[in-house]
């Protein structure tokens, strides 16, 4: 029941943002967003560099990095755009001609610099994970529902590419038949630092190494395979398992290198495993959903199915089929999702945010859908921190509590 | 717990029956003495299926593989080193082996008996509208249509003995609407040279062939539903029995680029220059062999439903299945005479 009240919940609140917000959103899409970011690491960074390609939609005004060497590096992109550059966010936030602004800050300062965003009364992208624990992601559901005006889109990027979308069609349409369970790996043969020039800096570059700033690998990479799942399946895991270490990296950092989660998924009678390490490359990205009919393997932009054999033998009756020609079936008996390969999953998330920001409706990665990965993602890395089996709590009910 | 009597007595019977069953195996092989085998590759980007009675498998994979892959190096757009690539490449033409010529004499005689509606020197065409190797950015203008077609036509390549000419060096080839026919003739002259009887190659969705099943049962081939959608493949659209001879398939309902906003299907017109639009979705062609079955399929595509109608109704070698879009827009298929073996299902 609980997922259930929750859909249907979103689905009535996203009907009401809409008619409240047909006045607000009088100028349209059709004009060219003033933005500023929040954030100018190699995400804040990258951000911009997609920015530049949308000149009729983006207008970077504002940049604001506590480093000055990040505010240096990040002159190379937005070039064509006339901006003023901060060091305090607040500061930032009082440029009037701000529309929207994008956070791409370390985790732990998500919430804080994101209330002030929507306190300052503009539109919000805030990259995942959305908050560093799950009281954080509760307290901004809130303060978003009370701000109907304001879009609020989290960046889980890559399942806005046209190929997670036909994914998500795929297992809504059944074509994977029951799927039981999902196998996921971001692997890397690396340690996960970034330079540092400055002893001094360690701390504030290489803040995902350390617990009080970042959730690791599973906030960093594995919660947009979490979110991915949550929101094509339309549930979320109620127990989690986990296990890990410094296994790689002896090296003075607090937040494992080597990881694996464990999620159950009792509504839909499925298991989901999540796995990290920076002591391997082989695998790199790899993203499984196994189903009686066939299994879904993606990699960001690329995407195969293979219909399990028992399938194929069902045209046993005849002894061959003619038809137009196949789309190339590779040797293992897969084809592909898409035929070509997809841009970056965060050239799609930046457009769709700026149609949100004309329409004023709810974003496919939203403050709720952000709000239960970022609960995932804390839950997990309890599980994983204190060697415990965690449970979903009721309470995080308070999500469709307009529901009475 | 089972007792230790019972657990020796289950073995016996287990003993037994497996006995039972070789001699049964035994004596029904000595009686009929023909055994189906199957083989199941992957070749010119998609799969093939060989199944053939015979007394002992006589053909291997690595047979049908190796004829598959001598056929690619000769006719393949996807191998850079092909015959076919040089020939694109080259300024006058070059010398081409015999599965190469005999592709083009074909082609160049259907091209004649369709009013160039098959068309070999149609790949630039197919290029420019996004159906080729290399995918261009956008789909082209009537001007560049017009300069491409100054490069398309029968006259525009020759054969002298094993020499195939070009007029201009800009001429290109493409020999995909055929080969895969000629591929099935070639994989059913490899069985029946080892004298086998009984068979059905396919390939890619163009079948070869020959015979029946030991109880002489038909082979019975379907004909894939067009909704093209290969995650979930709907039921076969029919069951057909057609005898010895091909069976190829021609349609639009699986590849086609979307331009402002209409799908455009992947069959060119090689006289306009402009994707085949008419009520075509999809036609199954039979005929003795693959080379011409396939041949022709893509011409009756771009001829449209009266146009193909009067063709074959004076070709007694030729039969089509052909399902179309009605004025209303409903879905009706039709079948010519000759078509064996149809109304099975």
């Amino acid at each position: 029941m609980e997922r259930r009240t929750f859909v249907k919940n979103t689905g009535l609140l996203a009907g009401g943002l809409l008619l409240n917000k047909a006045g607000l959103f009088a100028k349209g899409a059709g004009r060219v967003i003033n933005i500023g970011i929040i954030g100018c690491g190699d995400r804040g960074k990258g951000i911009m560099r997609v920015i530049d390609e949308f000149p009729e939609k983006y207008n970077i005004v504002a940049i604001c990095d506590v480093l000055d060497m990040r505010l240096t590096e990040a002159q190379k992109f937005a070039k064509k755009h006339q901006y003023s550059q901060y060091k305090d966010h607040r500061a930032l936030l009082k440029n009037a001609q701000l529309d929207a602004v994008i956070v791409a800050v370390p985790l732990h300062m998500h919430y804080p610099v994101a209330v002030d965003v929507l306190k300052a009364g503009k539109h919000l992208y805030l990259e995942k994970t959305m908050t560093y624990n799950v009281q954080q992601a509760l307290d901004l559901v809130k303060l978003a529902e009370s701000l109907p005006k304001q879009v609020v889109q989290i960046g889980h990027q890559y399942r806005y590419s046209p190929l997670y979308y036909r994914v998500k069609e795929m297992i809504s349409k059944g074509y994977l038949g029951k799927v039981s369970q999902v196998d996921c790996r971001w692997d890397r043969n690396a340690n996960w630092r970034r330079p540092v020039p400055d002893a001094s800096l360690e701390r504030q570059i290489n803040w995902r190494m350390y617990k009080e700033y970042s959730g690791g690998l599973v906030a960093e990479l594995l919660s947009h395979q979490i979110d991915f799942i949550n929101w094509a399946f339309d549930t979320h895991p109620t127990e989690f398992l986990a296990t890990g270490g410094i296994d790689v990296f002896k090296d003075g950092r607090e937040t494992f290198d080597n990881v694996q989660v464990m999620l159950r998924y009792p509504e839909q009678n499925m298991v989901g495993n999540f796995g990290a390490t920076c002591g391997n490359s082989r695998d790199g990205y790899l993203f499984k959903i196994k189903g009686t009919k066939g299994t879904v393997s993606l990699l960001t932009d690329k995407g195969m199915f293979y219909p399990e054999k028992a399938q194929q033998k069902e045209k046993g009756v005849v002894d061959g089929v003619t038809g137009a020609t196949k789309i190339t079936w590779d040797k293992d008996g897969g084809t592909p999702i898409l035929p070509d390969a997809t841009k970056d999953g965060t050239w799609y998330a930046l457009n769709d945010f700026y149609d949100k920001i004309g329409s004023g409706s709810l974003p496919d990665s939203n403050i709720y859908t952000g709000a239960k990965t970022a609960i995932c993602v804390h839950l997990a890395n309890q599980a994983l921190y204190k060697n415990e089996i965690v449970h979903w709590k009721k309470e995080y009910l308070v999500l469709d509590r307009d529901n009475s | 717990m089972i007792s230790r009597t019972n657990a020796v007595k289950a073995v016996v019977l287990v003993l037994s029956m497996l006995v039972l069953n070789i001699c049964m195996a035994w004596r029904t092989d000595c009686q009929t003495s023909v055994g189906r085998f199957e083989i199941n590759g992957y070749a010119q980007g998609t799969t093939y299926h060989i199944v053939y009675y015979a007394h002992k498998n006589v053909i291997l994979r690595r047979q049908t593989d190796s004829l598959l892959s001598r056929l690619d190096s000769s006719v393949s757009l996807y191998l850079p080193s092909s015959l076919i690539c040089r020939f694109n490449q080259s300024d006058k033409g070059i010398t081409v082996d015999e599965p190469f010529r005999v592709l083009i004499s074909k082609a160049l005689e259907i091209n004649k008996a369709t009013d160039g509606a098959v068309d070999v020197t149609v790949k630039s065409l197919v290029d420019a509208w996004g159906f080729g190797v290399k995918k261009p950015a956008a789909p082209p203008g009537d001007e560049k249509i017009k300069s491409i077609l100054k490069n398309v036509g029968y006259d525009k390549i020759w054969l002298q003995g094993n020499f195939l000419h070009k007029k201009y060096a800009d001429v290109q080839i493409d020999l995909n609407g055929i080969a895969q026919g000629y591929s099935a003739d070639l994989l059913a002259a490899l069985l029946e040279r080892s004298h086998i009887e009984n068979y059905v190659v396919e390939i890619g969705g163009e079948l070869r062939i020959k015979g029946n099943k030991p109880d002489k049962e038909p082979f019975k081939i379907g004909i894939e539903a067009i909704d093209g959608n290969d995650m979930a493949p709907s039921p076969l659209r029919k069951v057909i029995a057609p005898g010895s001879g091909a069976v190829t398939t021609s349609g639009n309902y699986r590849k086609y680029v979307e331009a402002n906003g209409k799908k455009l299907s992947h069959i060119i017109n090689p006289q306009t220059g402009y994707p085949a639009i008419n009520e075509m979705i999809s036609v199954t062609v039979w005929a003795e062999d693959g080379i011409t079955a396939d041949g022709y399929d893509n011409g009756f595509m771009v001829m449209g439903l009266k146009k193909t109608l009067r063709f074959l109704e004076k070709r007694k070698d030729m039969a089509a299945y052909i399902i179309y879009q009605t004025d209303d827009g409903t879905v009706a298929d039709t079948v010519t005479k000759e078509f064996k073996g149809y109304d099975i299902h």
